[in-house]
């Protein structure tokens, strides 16, 4: 499950009123994530859930499930 | 009286020569690839023999164009292949770095051994930095390409994206596979490997669409890029300063469309090849000059390539590059282009040309803004007017570094450049009109036929797929027949042959 505060990071950096976010949605289906702003949305989740990724981990992740797991695995519950 | 068979011209069409490697198109791989079919069809209901006698073929094919070299092919396959499996079993994150790293220094320390040796030398031979000789290194065909599809499969593994298969001999027609072997398209382990698995039948869909592309292919490949090559391109790029800037302008066009349809011919027949093979390999092309932006010709060109630099080069720059934001995302926009640009070849022009693109992207970038800025206030965004001029801007863009791309040396471009901004003589268009009457109908048909809706072409594609066996024989034997027409007497090796 995508948590509300992942998809209003990800909606607020790519300036979309409304999308629908799933475990399985991969970057290119969503508008304006394209490979230039890809860095934007990291960054704006790392500084929203005040986390640092690293490298090989982001490369790693395959879709918007993935990244949710990623940010599970480092905020502490 | 019967001749006699010359057995020593029988024996020489089985041996490796230089200057005659089994190229798509030619007479010896039209009887050649019958026969792969043949034995594909004798042994349909045998997997294993057929993907041994498709390794065994795949091989020869290599071996025709390299020679001894094929070595270097078998050795690249076991040697990823066994890297594989070592990185995927390593019981610690820092042996699995290890194993990694050593693969990406074998890969690219051979890759660079055979391209790179001399131009380096040079370098330091033109930085007075001593004087040394340069050494003799043959380039075996196609390493850039296998190369990278190798890498892909390393690399796929290390990210964890991609567990090793544990057929060697599944692995290795993967690396040999000749339709993919010599020019691409890089396809990735990921996509190819399964497909051995799956084993699926050929459909006769497949073959209509085979036919399809092998047509297409043949026709953009003879047809209209070597003949605009040879009877025009060639003559401008070859002494820019002998003609009047409007030629060397319209060379420009003709050498972007030219260089489109050599290597986007050559793809269509090798996935045209592959699907008879039953094999779906990457698409590698999209309708690239109808790009609004030169990032968007980059998801419409060479796509095997754009999108493995893309994933293997560039996102892990801008992962590590990301703390300096947007100028981080330019660095890594520089580096990767710089690689496209070294990529093609050791020469200043192709290093350019990366360097160029690199440029076009990040003043695109940076401006963004400005330009949305722009259009808003003056009520064309979005419009379709706004889209003409995106084209017609995006395309002059390109067609400049089609100069880079063609040009032996830096010299030459900027002679050309030259003549366009100073001899420009409008004046004589009539007159080249008159004299290279057939170059500019071919020009003019090859970029309208481009510049077609998609689903024109889809609407042909099946129509072919769906025509009866005999009426699919005769369209082939047409295109073949207008493709005879037009072809020189000597072949002209492909384009991307020499990357």
């Amino acid at each position: 499950m995508i948590s509300d505060k992942l998809k209003q990071v990800i909606l607020k950096e790519l300036e979309l009123k409304e999308f629908n976010l799933q475990d399985e949605t991969i970057a290119s289906q969503v508008p304006g994530w394209d490979s230039l702003n890809h860095i934007n949305i990291i960054l704006a989740i790392e500084k929203g859930f005040s986390i640092k990724f690293k490298g090989l981990e982001i490369l790693k992740a395959k879709n918007i499930g993935d990244l949710q797991k990623l940010i599970d695995s480092k905020v502490p519950a | 009286m019967p001749q006699a068979i010359d057995f020593g011209k029988l024996f020489s069409l089985f041996t490796y020569d230089k200057y005659d490697p089994l190229l798509f198109g030619s007479s010896l791989f039209f009887f050649f690839f019958l026969f792969v079919l043949l034995v594909q069809r004798l042994f349909s209901n045998q997997k294993a023999l057929r993907i041994y006698s498709l390794l065994f073929f795949s091989l020869f094919f290599y071996y025709k164009a390299a020679g001894i070299y094929l070595l270097l092919l078998v050795f690249s396959s076991a040697f990823n292949f066994y890297f594989g499996k070592l990185i995927y079993e390593s019981k610690t994150a820092l042996l699995k770095k290890i194993f990694f790293a050593t693969a990406l220094v074998v890969n690219l320390g051979l890759l660079g051994y055979f391209k790179y040796t001399n131009f380096f030398l040079q370098i330091l031979t033109d930085l007075k930095l001593g004087t040394i000789e340069p050494l003799k290194i043959f380039l075996p065909i196609g390493i850039s390409f296998f190369t990278f599809k190798a890498l892909s499969y390393v690399i796929e593994i290390y990210l964890e994206m991609f567990e090793p298969v544990k057929s060697f001999r599944d692995f290795s027609l993967f690396i040999f596979f000749f339709p993919n072997v010599l020019m691409g398209p890089i396809d990735r382990a990921s996509a190819f490997l399964p497909q051995i698995e799956e084993d699926n039948p050929i459909t006769k869909e497949d073959v209509g669409r085979a036919l399809f592309l092998i047509s297409c292919g043949l026709i953009k490949k003879y047809a209209i890029a070597d003949y605009i090559a040879l009877n025009f391109d060639e003559r401008v790029f070859g002494f820019p300063l002998r003609f009047t800037g409007v030629e060397n302008l319209l060379a420009i066009y003709g050498r972007a469309l030219q260089g489109y349809c050599d290597f986007s011919g050559y793809t269509d027949m090798a996935l045209g090849v592959g699907l008879l093979l039953g094999f779906k390999l990457m698409d590698n092309f999209n309708r690239p000059f109808k790009a609004r932006s030169v990032g968007d010709y980059w998801r419409r060109w060479h796509l095997s390539l754009s999108t493995w630099l893309l994933d293997y080069l560039f996102k892990p720059l801008q992962i590590s590059f990301r703390s300096m934001r947007k100028w981080g995302t330019a660095l890594a926009i520089f580096f990767t282009f710089f690689a496209v640009g070294l990529w093609h070849g050791p020469n200043w022009t192709f290093i350019s040309f990366g360097i160029l693109h690199s440029i076009y992207l990040i003043f695109g970038m940076f401006t963004q803004s400005i330009r949305k800025k722009f259009t808003d206030s003056i009520k064309i965004t979005g419009t379709k007017f706004h889209k003409f001029l995106q084209v017609v801007f995006t395309f002059h863009l390109l067609a400049f570094t089609a100069i880079l791309f063609g040009s032996p040396s830096l010299q030459y471009s900027l002679d050309m450049i030259h003549q366009i901004f100073t001899f420009f003589h409008p004046e004589v268009f009539p007159q080249f009109v008159q004299a290279y009457t057939t170059v500019f109908v071919l020009i003019v048909f090859g970029y309208l036929v481009h510049f077609l809706p998609k689903s024109v072409e889809e609407k042909a594609q099946n129509l072919v797929i769906k025509m009866p066996v005999f009426f699919q024989a005769v369209l082939f034997a047409a295109v073949i027949w207008v493709v005879v027409q037009f072809k020189s007497a000597a072949m002209m090796p492909f384009i991307y042959f020499q990357f």
